[in-house]
């Protein structure tokens, strides 16, 4: 009799597991959450277009964020968006503060709304890019010829290397990406073009070389799996810009340092990890074939 | 203290088991046999549903609790990008994807790394304590806990997104389901358990008849046995023990039917050959009664006027002396011949019945054996029994009288005779000095008592003694009438 009940209880217990700690919470008693609190101190606000991805961005640039936030005494923020034309209606509003753009991006930015040069990065000792037309590594295209009725990823329709320097080369064959390619897609970032062909999503796409070289850099194994076919003559390299409002004070205190940057250790490791140099003056001409190609091309899609 | 108890308790259980042994053998095996089915089924099918319960649950509860950190870490990794470029229309919808594609899950948040909850799944607000309930550190590949909510226990896991960088993705998933399905799954079980059980109940019934039908059967066979009906016969159902022992018993139940009829024929013929011997008895005893009337007395009669003549005239004085003693002689000798006669067989029983005859041999013992004899006769006064039961009755007083004269040494008797519609009864009391009726009765050789019985038994009548040495004896004899009589009457 007692072994029985010493039996029953065991299995009774073995049904009882896993009981909750803890005080009970109601999930029907809701209450307004608190309202955003504006921070005492107001943090340097930078966006970084969306040329890499939003991770990447945010591990690439948080060496360099870093420096300016103890270099400034206040705090950095990363402001990201998922296209150019966002990033760039921020600065026009003077969300940010300071803006990584691209090429293409700053042209569009300038003649809308005065959107202003600050510096620009020096890769390789130019402040040149290129546009790199890449395909699968299997891939028996030469040329961008070869590439018709295929599949191509744009990155964005904003993006000189991504979009309008490969839709001027389509030109230049006497046809649109719209009949010219069996189907484009956008891949918003250069990161993700470089994915898309590696994976065989897309027989090709045109990507920034200055991207392409750090994401090779970073995975080498990318290199198998791509390959590049054509690359674009210079053009002029993505800038930092402000908004045209800017005080001028600060205007100078972002611009003097990071000049300056390349001068101090813990500048150079912050610049190691963008990939870049240094930061050197860049006057808005280097930028005039760009801006002569863009303006053959159109804004966005005809 | 170590030694008494474990002999208490050694006491008590027996004690304890053998209550249980009395109480279970107490019971029919009907109830027996479905009390050990039931007890099995139920047994069984409580412990397995028990044992299956905590199984399934505690399963489905790891399973409930995987589920809720994959689906977690697939928020995490998908909305990394979403909150990086702050669409918090794609996190939105992001969530409520996650929450319909994913029932069991009631709710998903994300929270900012300032610990700000940056989108929900609640409607109109956001539950006080659930945010600081759990979290998770961004080396941490989740943290999940079991939250007491108003709603039941709920897995809330915490994932933390882009390495805490996008802040943590947390996700409740209910357990709902799980106890649902478990209820369902035990119901389902207790359903079974009960079914079966019916049925094991349905075979344990008939079981039970099949075992127990046969042994009923001999039970009522036996008490007919008992009875003295040898003819029952039980039917042979199958070839197992119960079926031999049903062999057995019919086999033994033939025997003593056989040995029965063969006692019957026995006692019959023993019957018959009494009753014949007694009847001879009566013949022969009438004849030499009749002999010593009719031809000895005639004789000693005429012997007697033959000497009364030689005695008036003989002259010789010597001679007259002799043949006047002679005489006498002759005289006693023709006295002795009629009592003799009479005991042999009073013709007055033929001529004028029973109670006649018994008035006159009691006379006749009150005369020649001083012995205080008392005769009460009633319902005899105008009618006559059959010549048997008139012979048995009066040889039945003329024995018993002879045993009181001879053995019991008594100052009175009393000799009471009834006669009713059915039967007639005897009883033959006397103070004398009694003696062992089991003695007695068990000694064949007493032919006295043995006689009485005898007749009695050849009428269907019976015979009861009671005695006690020095307390006297009285003798009670009943005989059944036949029905005829009273028709005749």
């Amino acid at each position: 009799m007692r072994v029985a009940a010493v039996i029953l209880l065991m299995l009774v217990l073995v049904g009882c597991t896993n009981a909750p700690t803890g005080p009970t919470i109601s999930l029907s008693a809701l209450r307004p959450l608190p309202e955003q609190q504006e921070p005492a101190v107001v943090p340097l606000r930078v966006s970084v277009a969306a040329v890499i991805s939003p991770r990447s961005t945010v591990e690439s640039y948080q060496p360099l964020l870093a420096y300016l936030s103890d270099r400034l005494g206040r705090p950095v923020e990363l402001v990201q968006r998922r296209t150019y034309a966002e990033t760039n209606a921020l600065i026009e509003q003077g969300q940010v503060d300071l803006a990584f753009v691209c090429t293409s991006a700053y042209i569009v930015g300038h003649s809308l709304f005065g959107m202003e040069l600050l510096v620009a990065p020096q890769v390789h000792d130019s402040a040149v890019y290129h546009s790199l037309l890449i395909v699968p590594a299997q891939s028996t295209a030469r040329r961008m010829a070869d590439l018709r009725g295929k599949v191509f990823a744009f990155t964005d329709p904003m993006s000189y290397s991504g979009r309008v320097y490969p839709t001027a080369l389509v030109r230049q064959l006497g046809s649109s990406p719209e009949t010219f390619f069996g189907r484009t897609f956008y891949t918003y970032n250069h990161d993700n073009a470089i994915r898309a062909v590696a994976e065989g999503v897309a027989d090709g796409a045109a990507v920034d070389s200055l991207v392409y070289d750090y994401a090779v850099e970073r995975d080498p194994a990318l290199a198998q799996q791509v390959r590049v076919i054509y690359q674009s003559p210079p053009a002029g390299i993505p800038p930092v810009v402000v908004n045209p409002n800017i005080r001028p004070q600060l205007r100078a205190t972002l611009r003097d340092l990071l000049l300056g940057m390349a001068n101090d250790p813990d500048g150079q490791r912050a610049l190691q990890a963008l990939g870049i140099q240094r930061f050197v003056e860049i006057d808005d001409h280097a930028y005039d074939t760009v801006r002569d190609l863009m303006r053959a091309v159109g804004p966005l899609t005809p | 203290m170590r030694v008494v108890a474990p002999t208490w308790t050694t006491v008590s259980t027996k004690r304890r088991f053998e209550r249980l042994w009395r109480a279970a053998s107490a019971v029919g095996i009907r109830t027996k046999i479905l009390g050990i089915v039931l007890a099995l089924v139920a047994l069984m099918g409580v412990s397995a549903t028990i044992q299956v319960r905590g199984m399934l649950s505690d399963a489905l509860g790891t399973q409930l609790k995987e589920r809720g950190i994959s689906v977690t870490r697939d928020l995490a990794a998908r909305s990394t990008d979403l909150i990086l470029v702050n669409d918090r229309y794609a996190l939105y919808q992001l969530l409520r994807d996650t929450l319909i594609n994913n029932p069991d899950v009631r709710y998903a948040f994300i929270v900012d790394p300032q610990g700000q909850v940056i989108a929900h799944t609640f409607n109109g607000g956001f539950p006080a304590d659930l945010l600081t309930a759990n979290s998770a550190a961004a080396t941490d590949h989740h943290h999940t806990l079991s939250l007491a909510t108003d709603e039941g226990p709920m897995w809330d896991t915490a994932v933390p997104i882009f390495d805490g960088r996008a802040g943590t993705a947390r996700v409740g998933i209910s357990d709902v389901s799980v106890h649902s399905t478990v209820g369902a799954a035990t119901s389902q079980l207790l359903l079974t358990t009960i079914i079966v059980a019916a049925i094991g109940i349905s075979a344990a019934t008939l079981l039970t008849w099949v075992l127990t039908r046969p042994i009923l059967d001999l039970v009522r066979a036996a008490h007919s046995v008992g009875r003295a009906d040898f003819s029952q016969r039980t039917p042979h159902w199958a070839n197992d023990e119960i079926g031999e022992l049903a062999e057995a018993f019919n086999a033994m139940t033939a025997a003593l039917a056989k040995a029965d009829a063969e006692r019957a024929e026995r006692e019959q013929l023993r019957a018959q050959y009494v009753s014949g011997v007694i009847a001879a008895q009566e013949d022969e005893r009438k004849r030499i009664a009749r002999e010593l009337h009719d031809s000895t007395s005639q004789s000693l009669t005429s012997l007697l006027i033959g000497l009364r003549a030689l005695t008036d005239h003989c002259e010789q004085p010597d001679i007259r002396q002799r043949a006047e003693d002679l005489r006498l002689v002759a005289s006693h000798t023709l006295d002795d011949v009629h009592t003799l006669a009479l005991q042999l067989r009073p013709s007055v029983l033929d001529d004028l019945g029973l109670p006649a005859a018994l008035a006159r041999h009691v006379a006749d013992c009150r005369r020649r054996h001083e012995l205080q004899i008392d005769l009460a006769i009633t319902g005899l006064s105008d009618r006559r029994l059959p010549p048997e039961i008139e012979t048995a009755l009066y040889r039945i007083v003329q024995e018993s009288l002879g045993n009181v004269v001879r053995h019991a040494h008594a100052q009175t008797a009393s000799v009471l005779i009834e006669c009713s519609e059915h039967k007639v009864r005897a009883i033959i009391e006397d103070d004398g000095i009694g003696f062992d009726s089991a003695v007695i009765s068990a000694t064949d050789g007493h032919l006295g008592l043995y006689s009485i019985r005898e007749r009695a038994e050849l009428l269907g009548g019976s015979l009861m003694i009671e005695t006690e040495p020095s307390h006297g004896a009285s003798l009670f004899v009943e005989i059944p009438l036949p029905s005829q009589e009273v028709d005749d009457a």
